[in-house]
């Protein structure tokens, strides 16, 4: 990013720039110490030198002091050794008067007359211990004696150590009387008391005062301070004694040592204040760049949309973010105002949020905005005002993406919505102790409660039947031990209105997104009504089992392929052993079609052309001699395998029965026949007269041309084509009736049983009108065709309606109606009924009825009823005849329909 | 064979179902010099009749739809005056005895033979002929009549009851001249040329009239 490349140069430019910003202040600070220093140095060494000079003048002024008061005790002594001389002096005066001196100088230790003879006269004080009169003076002061009796003069001797430890010092002044010695008064002197006592307080605050003898010993001093190297020092010889003794004056520097380090160190100490302050300042300010050059980067390298923004709503820093998600560069975008990208239909609601900022309030709201090519994003803002830079910062962060994955989550979660309340089965949750957390639609449609009332809700569960409850909770504690068969449960549920369901629950473990199980769901189906279809599939199946092994019939199934019989019934497995199911329909079954009797091989069908017909036909057991009608079919059995599944009926008594009515039929028919040939006359000359007639006329016409002589040849060739046409049509004719007659056997075929009627009625309609009999016929409609042949049936009404209307004929004319009625007879037959208001026939008539040869008519054969009944046997329908309860005779006789005839036919 | 004495606007109707029937009916009723006309049902010639058709009608008895017989009786409703013969089958005889009874013509008989076709359409021709004449003339006078006044229908109703002009003038109360005036216009209205002719007239037309 050449941004952030150009940003680090700057800061690095900045950084060796405050490098000299830096450097600066530490310099200062150094010289103004040193500078400083050396001013106090300057200053000190000043002062060394007054205090010197002050020292000199102290210890002068010492020296004098000392000096005075030993020339003052001099002047006492020389008083004493004048007063002694004098000998006015006595022993308790000089008592007094040495007492009192050395009661006034400290200094003195004792003040003793020492006689010519070197002993000791008197001594003062009285208690001192080694001044005893009577002693006499060791050499040592024998000679200072001896020099102080020649001098005439005080004199000091040498100083010597006490028995106590401290030094004395003896002056000896001589007394004389004229020329006279007589002795000398020695005073003693303590040097210790000399030092401390001689100079004032001040001094000896100020100076350590010390005496030294002529070998430079120290006698005494005033401080038990040691002299220190390099201390002020100032030496004078004290004279008197003179005797080499010097006193030397050290000033003391304790407390003025101090004071003289103390600006230094005040300076010194400050500076490095100052130092040390800099330094963290600058390693703070310096921490505060790094943070700030952070915070560059970090405005820099932002994902998210950063900016500021004037009041008047126009960008003033934009981070390059706003390049990588709008495409703008962050200086085009400056002073451009941030509306001008909102989406159009976003603008009133972002106007709104910018004047609540405005405000002064810090507000977060979302919109859409341009990018350079054109497109929008979905941002979301967070903006702060901060009022008194008039500025506002705002964050936006783009989600675009988050927004689509947010429609397509709530696409998504309205899907799964709509799928969960729209699925039919029942969706229920229950956590680890058994309680309700979710329930679907269906599951509430299914028990019957809303899904408030299940929210939450414990065991025992509303739903549970009370008369399962044991169940039921030893369900729910198998559910919750996670020992659910995988099968599930079926349970019975209660339903608010106090209904039962029947429902299967299969049950999973509930996992939420962090892996563990949060419960149990439930899928509940309803399988009442599946339940009540099994049972009844049962049920079907059992009949169907019963049906199947009450036939007569041996009916087997057998794989197509492998020949394996999969199915065989009770007849099959009788004659053919129990053990049938399994071998193969060749091993047991006799007699069978070979391979080449079938239609097509079984083995080589496939589902697509089934079912199909692989065999019907009779066949003889080769050893019992019987009869059986096998038929074959392939059809594809309940796993989908292509099956053979064959019947095989022992039609051994049908066939003779069949051979038997073949004969019976054979005889019938001469019968029939004639009678329709004879039924049929008047209808037939009738269809003849027409083509006759015509004939007649044309050749009438021509032979009246001919003669008026105005006969053109082509139209008589015409008349004459057309008449030798219709003695075509006439020879036609008369065809079809030697064709009628010779008909050898009866067509039975699918026929509408009312256009027979109409036919056989419209015959009778001329011998009705004949007799004044009107003939009423009822048909229903919508009759299923009959399988019958249809002049026969034709043949049968012509006759009823016939005999009828011959039992009407002495009928009154209100009465002469003929009901011809046809109905259906059950599922499968159709009943044809004449009815007569004739004069009935009485009960030994009516068993005779159908004697061939019987009759009651004077020009009848009776024959008739006798045929009719033969043709409606073999139809397989029966014709009976009961009395009409408003009198006369009711004919009736059942025809099976087309179906049920082809059901017979293939029964047969 | 005789000329047809079949006026020109004379036809032959023929309604038949069976074609080949038809047809040779047609043929030969048009050789004996004809107007025929062929209908192949009642109903189509139903749909083609005009109360001022003229000729005769040859009718099928049995036909499928309308019968023959029922086409007679529809036409009898309607006031048809063409005379009708009826063709019958074996076996249909007794339905067209009644269909005689009921006012045809006659009925002849499948196979028929030409000449006592011919005969017995030339004579319902000739009666048809004859009773539209008839109704032609009564037309007219009932026409004239018409245009009677109400006073001249007094006179004439008096003339035609056998009153002289004197009686007439006293029962209506007016002079024998007005009465010889209304009577001359009454004999110029009716085209009459005599007393006996206005008579014969009115007479024809109002039996009850003359009463």
């Amino acid at each position: 990013m050449p941004d952030s490349d150009h940003t680090t140069l700057r800061a690095s430019s900045t950084s060796s720039s405050s490098q000299w910003y830096w450097t600066a202040p530490y310099v200062a600070v150094v010289v103004f110490a040193v500078s400083m220093l050396a001013l106090v140095w300057l200053l000190q060494t000043r002062e060394a030198e007054g205090e010197r000079n002050a020292a000199a003048r102290d210890v002068q002024w010492a020296e004098q002091t000392v000096r005075l008061h030993m020339q003052g005790t001099e002047e006492v002594l020389g008083q004493l050794a004048r007063d002694i001389a004098g000998g006015v002096l006595d022993a308790d005066t000089f008592q007094l008067r040495a007492n009192q001196h050395i009661a006034n100088n400290g200094e003195l230790v004792n003040i003793v007359w020492v006689g010519e003879d070197e002993s000791i006269r008197w001594s003062a004080p009285f208690d001192a211990t080694d001044w005893l009169v009577g002693d006499v003076l060791d050499p040592s002061q024998a000679v200072v004696f001896q020099r102080a009796r020649e001098v005439g003069r005080p004199v000091y001797g040498l100083p010597y150590p006490a028995a106590d430890g401290g030094w004395r010092l003896e002056v000896h002044v001589p007394i004389r009387n004229g020329r006279e010695s007589r002795g000398a008064v020695v005073a003693v002197y303590s040097v210790e008391r000399m030092v401390r006592y001689l100079v004032p307080g001040w001094f000896a605050e100020k100076y350590r005062l010390a005496l030294l003898d002529g070998q430079g010993r120290t006698l005494a001093v005033n401080s038990a301070l040691r002299e220190g190297e390099g201390r002020v020092a100032y030496e004078l010889p004290l004279d008197p004694p003179g005797n080499g003794l010097v006193l030397r004056a050290t000033v003391f520097h304790g407390a003025g040592g101090v004071s003289r380090l103390l600006p230094a160190g005040l300076i010194l100490g400050l500076s490095i204040i100052v130092l040390w302050s800099l330094w963290t300042l600058r390693s703070h300010v310096q921490r505060r760049v790094q943070v700030e050059k952070e915070r560059d980067r970090l405005f820099n390298l932002s994902l998210d949309l950063l900016c500021v923004v004037g009041l008047d709503g126009s960008f003033r820093r934009c981070n390059p973010a706003f390049e990588r998600v709008l495409g703008y560069r962050a200086e085009h975008l400056q002073g451009q105002a941030l509306l001008d990208l909102v989406h159009p239909e976003d603008a009133a609601a972002t106007l709104t949020q910018l004047r609540r900022l405005a405000a002064g309030e810090p507000v977060n709201f979302e919109n859409r905005c341009r990018c350079l090519d054109g497109s929008y994003k979905w941002l979301v803002w967070s903006i702060n005002p901060v009022s008194q830079e008039k500025l506002v910062y705002a964050v936006a962060h783009d989600i675009t993406g988050r927004k689509a994955a947010e429609e397509a989550l709530r696409a998504e979660s309205a899907f799964r919505k709509a799928m969960e309340e729209s699925v039919v089965t029942g969706l229920r949750a229950i956590d680890l102790t058994g309680r309700i957390i979710y329930v679907n639609a269906a599951f509430c449609r299914m028990v019957g409660l809303e899904e408030e009332e299940l929210m939450g809700m414990g065991p025992p569960f509303p739903y549970w039947p009370p008369e399962e409850r044991e169940a039921c909770e030893h369900n729910l504690a198998l559910t919750l031990a996670g020992r659910a068969p995988p099968s599930g449960f079926e349970m019975r549920i209660r339903r608010r209105n106090g209904e039962r369901v029947d429902a299967r629950f299969y049950l999973s473990p509930l996992i939420d997104l962090a892996g563990r199980q949060t419960g149990w769901m439930a899928s509940v189906t309803d399988i009442t009504e599946p339940k009540r279809i099994r049972a009844a599939l049962e049920a079907a199946h059992e009949r169907f089992e019963a049906v199947l092994d009450g036939l007569d019939a041996a009916v087997f199934v057998a794989d197509a392929r492998t020949d394996e019989i999969l199915f065989a019934n009770r007849a099959f497995k009788s004659i053919h052993g129990f053990d049938a199911v399994g071998r193969t329909v060749r091993g047991v079954a006799v007699p069978q079609p070979e391979r080449g009797d079938y239609r097509v091989d079984p083995r080589g069908l496939t589902v697509a052309d089934l079912p199909r017909e692989l065999f019907d036909g009779e066949l003889q057991h080769p050893l019992s001699g019987r009869w059986y009608h096998v038929r074959e079919q392939a059809t594809r059995w309940v796993d989908g395998r292509v099956v053979r599944m064959g019947i095989a009926t022992d039609i051994t008594d049908r066939k003779q029965t069949a051979e038997v009515s073949r004969q019976q039929e054979e005889r019938l028919q001469r019968t029939g026949r004639l009678i329709t040939m004879g039924e049929m006359a008047s209808t037939l000359a009738h269809e003849l007269n027409q083509p006759l007639s015509a004939i007649a006329n044309y050749c009438a016409g021509c032979v009246t041309r001919l003669q008026g002589g105005h006969g053109r040849p082509e139209e008589l060739l015409g008349a004459m084509q057309k008449a030798s046409f219709q003695a075509e049509r006439a020879g036609k004719i008369i065809r079809r009736i030697r064709e009628f007659v010779k008909k050898s056997e009866p067509r039975r075929s699918a026929v509408q049983i009312s256009e027979v009627l109409d036919d056989a009625l419209g015959f009778a309609e001329i011998d009705a009108r004949r007799m004044g009999i009107r003939i009423h016929a009822e048909l229903e409609p919508d009759l299923p065709p009959v399988y019958a042949d249809r002049i026969m049936i034709e043949q049968v009404v012509l006759n009823l309606v016939k005999n009828g209307m011959d039992a009407m004929a002495d009928a009154v004319a209100d009465e002469r109606v003929l009901t011809v009625r046809a109905r259906p007879y059950g599922a499968h037959a159709v009943e044809v009924a004449v009815i007569d208001r004739g004069h009935g026939i009485d009960e030994e008539d009516r068993l005779r009825l159908f004697t061939p040869f019987y009759t009651t008519k004077a020009e009848g054969m009776g024959m008739g009823l006798n045929i009719c009944r033969s043709i409606v046997e073999f139809h397989d329908g029966r014709l009976v005849v009961d009395a009409n309860p408003e009198g006369g005779t009711i004919f009736s006789f059942t025809l099976p329909t087309e179906a049920a005839s082809e059901r017979a036919a293939r029964r047969a | 064979m005789s000329e047809p004495h079949a006026e020109p606007d004379q036809y032959i109707y023929i309604v038949d179902d069976d074609e080949a029937l038809r047809d040779s009916l047609v043929w030969m009723l048009e050789s004996s010099g004809y107007a025929v006309a062929a209908f192949d049902s009642a109903e189509s010639f139903l749909e083609a009749w005009r109360p001022d058709m003229a000729g005769c009608l040859v009718l099928d008895v049995r036909m499928p739809g309308m019968s023959g017989l029922e086409l007679f009786e529809e036409l009898g409703r309607r006031h048809c005056a063409l005379p009708v013969i009826f063709i019958t089958g074996h076996g249909d005889v007794p339905m067209a005895v009644s269909a005689l009874k009921r006012g045809a013509v006659d009925f002849i008989e499948k196979p028929f033979n030409d000449a006592e076709m011919r005969r017995l359409v030339e004579q319902c021709l000739e009666q048809e002929r004859s009773s539209r004449t008839r109704r032609r003339t009564e037309a007219d006078i009932a026409r004239r009549l018409e245009h009677l006044t109400q006073r001249e229908r007094e006179v004439l109703n008096l003339i035609v009851a056998g009153k002289l002009n004197k009686q007439i003038a006293d029962v209506l109360g007016i002079s024998i001249k007005t009465v010889e005036v209304h009577r001359a216009r009454v004999m110029e209205k009716m085209g009459a040329h005599s007393l006996a002719e206005l008579v014969q007239h009115v007479v024809a037309v109002e039996p009850v009239a003359s009463r």
